[in-house]
């Protein structure tokens, strides 16, 4: 990797001033970077995929690693949280189930000890082109996607165009289905925003970026508010190779259900699908009203899946997909599959 | 004073006899005739009646291993030392136009840059320069601070691509090394008649099957660390396969005469066949120490060890098998491409050995592409061979509605398989599974599969082995050969400690020193053949030696009457305790001097798996449950680790069949998986049941190797097993759950 400053801060606002100081930068990539668990942004550097001047060490914050309450029957992460803390915490594992299990389907136990909620949630693409040090691709700064046309089996279905990346975030697909909201320090202040409007599609805006935030933003923390379907929730991920993989595909999904087994609201999130988390609003009406079943869950499956853009290689998405978004459903909703 | 042998040699000089032997180059085994002494001398005696061998000996090197203590190539740091990075090419076909290292040279802690002899590169990922600086960050950074500018060239990665007529070439049109991309190998049989052959058969299957280019993933990287400060002499630290493989072209690279190098490897981190020689990066380690006079240390970053050490050859096989009803294999007809990249690959010719056809015809081609030569690995060109024909035989085998193992067992006509076939399938339960491909009810569809190998294994007469045992009792066995982690060091002590009635804790080794006897390299499963009769003789020898001393202190009986057991050594009711005994040696001890005896040992191994896997048909993901390898080899010196080796190689096995390949982008002709993360080995989650059994009933009394053999056959048992539980057959490795998805739509589309 490069050499590169290490700043040592205590509070988020010096966090930002230390991002917000440091000399701008000659490409997106080489701009000042916050670390904290370091599990993604290591390898990025080490491949010289980012090359930061200056990291700054969010550790020395206190107050962000704290799993809360926030009184109402909601939670309060903070961005320092790490996923193994997420798994194991009772308060998660009882009301948020689906959350514990997308924590716990992250790398590798040594990972989970380190890698925290917000570098989760910022973790740059898998693209193994973008991951190349000698591709300067459209993530890049370069002037193509070579997946496009090139070798795209782990590619996106959903949100493609002109980058065909996946988010690789399997916390992100589960925070989506359970609303969650998350705050954000900046030159500006704190600024709150639903999580589903944090992620942005290559058509949709920078894309050098895969979410909103700026060079000095800081994540703070997350808050996935109660509701009566987080207690259905659940995280379906499928690895090629169980041992540590990131998802092929992944499916969150939560549900209420009242009076036999009929689903009064649905959440159905897909991940590994998408340059994005991908909501399938469709897919959650059809499901609404019903009662549930593996005729409806199959037919929920099948419109979850409307409109998939497979490109040369990924086309086996669609039905493994298929096939989690109602092994999910049947999980939540109690129904043997 | 050097010492002499006790041993006398006999009066009269031996008779020569000319014998056939594999010897190792480069990892490849290539057969040589060889004179030896025409004497049958003292055997290992049955196979059940040894006290040592034969029996579950923990390896005397674990402790080492896991506690950390053992010191590898990678863990040597020496005073002044400096370290190496290489700077590779990105481009699959370029050529120099422009190097220039003076700023890179310039930064900090810089002390050298070389470049490399090349000037056209013909694969990405090809070396062209290395720094040594005063630490591996320096010199990474230095590495990418040289400015070079290519010319670049067109090149082709696709082994379809390159088959055409107006493919980018890959090679040189003359010259060492040039051939055309498309180059003929070898042509055996009548096409003709196998054609007419194919006539009367009641089925034929006709299909192509594909195997990846894959790494050998040594858990340590290729490299070595120069001790070298511009004196007389040198000693290379080497994670290789053969300590004798290093000093000389060490030698020539330090301008240092051979016997001024010394090669030390104590213990090293796998090399499957990829760790022969110096390498390009030992050329530059030694280079590098040589113009900054200073140690130093180059092992190869993991992205480094994908993109520039070679790799298992791929395969493209067109196959077309016919057989009769009765299950008999009339005809094979193959057209087999070798996917060497610029390398020549390897691939065994079919019908692989195991099987016997009336009629057969193949045409072996090499196909070459801009990649990284393929080099040898654990069997090469056997696994890719068995899995198409293993493949082949069972889609011929459903075709007629027979039992695959019946109808393997009708092709084979060396009982020996007969005998594992029928062992492997009652240990299995093979009559229980069930005979409909995709026949079990639900998604998750579980199915059994099997398969057959066979490997050489047999020694050379490289080995020389001293035998010494000291006044104390001390006992020391010495040759230079390596030990890659197969437990050469353990079979090594347990065969003196057995003939001279001691335990493992009685006998030490020294191993892995180009100054000790002379060892053959660690290849082709030739190791224990080689070195095992050597040591065995320098024993006995030692042995006869000290019951002549030991004779005066037991009634005067005849050496050959001496017995040594349970560490002491009687006769004629006379009985002393080892170092007693010893305590009477002349102050020198004994020393014996042990050499190759070719009657103990063989070739010839043979081995059947049966594999046993669940498939999801709704997420085309494979389950593997069980591998069971019953596997034969002849005396087996230590079981503990001969079924390490079984399981190793059925892991090895699954990871080809289910997991692992080499992703080229056509157009960038780089590799895309260049790292753990992509390039996905299998891991524990991924471990099935491994049942190794050693077939006993083999009761040939001499020692064969049996490490290739180990990962031969899974990989066909497998694939058969993931068709018999979900009727998907895949031809082209790995069995990945796209692949199983989309065939199972295709057919229910057929359908």
């Amino acid at each position: 990797m490069n050499t590169f400053e290490w700043m040592n801060v205590t509070t988020v606002a010096e966090a930002v001033n230390a991002l917000k100081s440091a000399p701008s930068p000659a490409d997106p990539d080489d701009a000042a970077r916050p670390i904290a668990g370091g599990q993604d942004i290591l390898t990025t550097m080490k491949d010289y995929i980012t090359r930061p001047t200056r990291v700054v060490n969010l550790k020395g914050i206190r107050g962000l690693d704290k799993i809360e309450s926030d009184g109402k029957g909601g939670l309060r992460i903070g961005a320092l949280v790490t996923l193994s803390e997420l798994e194991e915490s009772p308060l998660v594992r009882r009301s948020f189930p689906g959350l514990a299990e997308a924590a716990h389907s992250v790398g590798t136990a040594q990972i989970r000890n380190l890698g925290t909620v917000g570098g989760n949630l910022c973790q740059r693409p898998r693209c193994w082109y973008f991951r190349l040090e000698e591709v300067v691709c459209l993530k890049k700064g370069g002037t193509e996607c070579y997946a496009a046309t090139g070798e795209n089996k782990y590619h996106a279905i959903f949100g493609g165009g002109p980058s065909y990346i996946v988010h690789p975030s399997d916390l992100a697909p589960m925070l989506v289905a359970l609303g969650t909201s998350v705050s954000v320090v900046g030159a500006d202040g704190k600024r709150t925003i639903p999580l589903e409007k944090f992620f942005i599609l290559p058509a949709d805006g920078n894309l050098r970026r895969e979410n909103v935030l700026k060079n000095e933003d800081i994540i703070t923390d997350v808050q996935v508010p109660a509701s009566k379907f987080a207690a259905h929730s659940t995280y379906l991920k499928f690895k090629e190779r169980d041992s540590m993989d990131f998802a092929m595909s992944a499916v969150a999904a939560a549900v209420t259900l009242g009076a036999n087994k009929t689903v009064s609201e649905a959440r159905i999130v897909l991940g590994g699908v998408a340059p994005v988390p991908w909501r399938v609003p469709k897919a959650e009406a059809a499901l609404v009203g019903k009662a549930m079943n593996n005729e409806v869950l199959t037919n929920v499956a099948k419109v979850a899946l409307e409109g998939a853009q497979p490109l040369a290689r990924n086309a086996y998405k669609v039905p493994l997909t298929q096939t989690l978004v109602r092994r999910a459903l049947a999980r939540v909703g109690g129904l043997a599959t | 004073m050097p010492q002499q042998p006790q041993a006398q040699p006999s009066p009269t000089p031996p008779k020569k006899k000319k014998i056939r032997v594999p010897r190792v180059i480069n990892g490849v085994e290539q057969m040589v005739e060889i004179e030896v002494d025409d004497v049958a001398g003292p055997g290992w005696g049955p196979n059940d009646k040894h006290t040592l061998l034969n029996h579950r000996l923990t390896r005397v090197d674990g402790p080492l291993k896991v506690s950390g203590a053992a010191k590898y190539t990678y863990d040597v740091r020496l005073p002044n030392m400096l370290y190496g990075r290489v700077r590779r090419c990105p481009h699959a076909h370029a050529r120099i136009k422009k190097f220039d290292s003076s700023a890179a040279l310039r930064m900090p802690g810089v002390k050298a840059i070389i470049q490399t002899p090349l000037t056209e590169f013909r694969f990405a990922g090809s070396p062209v320069a290395a720094v040594a600086a005063t630490t591996p960050e320096l010199a990474q950074d230095a590495a990418r601070a040289i400015v070079v500018e290519y010319e670049v060239l067109p090149h082709v990665v696709i082994p379809d691509a390159a088959i055409k007529a107006n493919a980018p070439r890959v090679l040189p049109t003359e010259g060492p090394g040039g051939e055309d991309n498309l180059a003929a190998k070898g042509k055996q049989g009548d096409p003709q008649k196998v054609e007419a052959a194919f006539a009367t058969c009641d089925a034929v299957v006709e299909a192509e099957y594909r195997t990846p280019r894959l790494h050998h993933c040594c858990l340590e990287t290729h490299g070595m660390v120069v001790d070298f400060s511009g004196g007389d002499t040198a000693t290379i630290y080497a994670t290789t396969q053969g300590t004798f493989t290093i000093p000389q072209d060490a030698a020539r690279e330090l301008g240092l005469p051979q016997s001024a190098v010394t090669a030390t490897v104590q213990h090293m981190g796998g090399g499957f066949g990829s760790k022969f020689g110096i390498g390009i990066e030992g050329m530059m380690a030694c280079r590098l120490s040589k113009e900054t006079k200073a140690p130093v240390k180059l092992m190869l970053t993991r992205t480094d060890e994908f993109l520039m050490t070679g790799n298992r050859s791929g395969s493209w096989q067109k196959l077309k098998g016919g057989a009769k009803k009765d299950g008999t294999l009339v005809a094979v007809q193959a057209t087999q491409y070798r996917l060497g990249g610029v390398g020549q690959g390897s691939q065994a010719g079919q019908p692989y050995a195991v099987y016997r056809a009336a009629d057969t015809y193949r045409e072996i081609y090499a196909l070459h592409t801009n990649e990284d030569s393929a080099i040898a690995m654990r069997a090469p060109g056997h696994p890719q061979t068995s899995f198409a024909i293993e493949s082949l035989l069972d889609e011929l085998a459903y075709k007629i509605g027979m039992d695959p193992v019946a109808f393997r067992k009708k092709n084979m006509p060396d009982a020996m398989y007969h005998r594992q076939l029928e062992r492997g399938a009652q240990e299995i339960n093979w009559a229980k599974r069930n005979p409909i491909p995709g026949g079990s009810p639900g998604p998750l569809k579980r199915g059994m599969g099997c398969a057959a190998g066979t490997w050489g294994g047999g020694g050379n007469d490289q080995c020389k082995v001293d035998v010494t045992v000291t006044r104390d009792g001390a006992v020391t066995v010495a040759v230079g050969t390596q030990d890659l982690g197969t437990g050469t060091r353990t079979f090594t002590r347990a065969i003196v400690a057995e003939e001279l009635g001691l335990q493992i804790k009685d006998v030490v080794e020294q191993i892995g020193n180009s100054k000790l006897g002379g060892a053959n390299a660690s290849g082709g499963s030739t190791t224990a053949a080689s070195l095992s009769p050597s040591v065995k003789d320098g024993a006995y020898k030692a042995r006869m030696a000290l019951a002549e001393k030991f004779s005066p202190l037991l009634g005067n009986a005849k050496p050959d009457e001496i017995v040594f057991a349970n560490g002491n050594v009687s006769a004629g009711g006379k009985s002393l305790a080892w170092k007693q005994a010893c305590a009477a040696l002349p102050p020198a001890g004994v020393v014996a001097h042990g050499v190759w005896r070719s009657d103990l040992q063989t070739r010839g191994v043979h081995g059947a798996v049966f594999a046993e896997v669940d498939v999801d048909v709704e997420t085309g993901k494979v389950r593997p449950v069980k591998l069971l390898q019953v596997q034969d080899g002849g005396l087996p010196l230590n079981r503990l680790t001969m079924e390490s080796q079984i399981n190793g190689g059925m892991i090895q096995a699954l990871g080809m069949a289910l997991y692992e390949t080499r992703v080229m982008d056509a157009d960038l002709g780089v590799q895309l998986n260049p790292s753990f993360v992509d390039y996905k080995l299998p891991g524990a989650l991924e471990m099935p049941e491994l049942i190794p059994l050693i077939d006993d009933e083999d009761k040939r009394e001499l020692v064969i190797g049996i490490a290739e053999a180990a990962i031969i056959p899974a990989i066909g048992a497998i694939a058969n097993a993931v068709f018999n539980a979900c009727g998907a057959r895949i031809r082209e490795l790995p069995i990945t759950p796209d692949k199983i998805l989309m065939a199972l739509a295709a057919e229910r589309r057929s359908a």
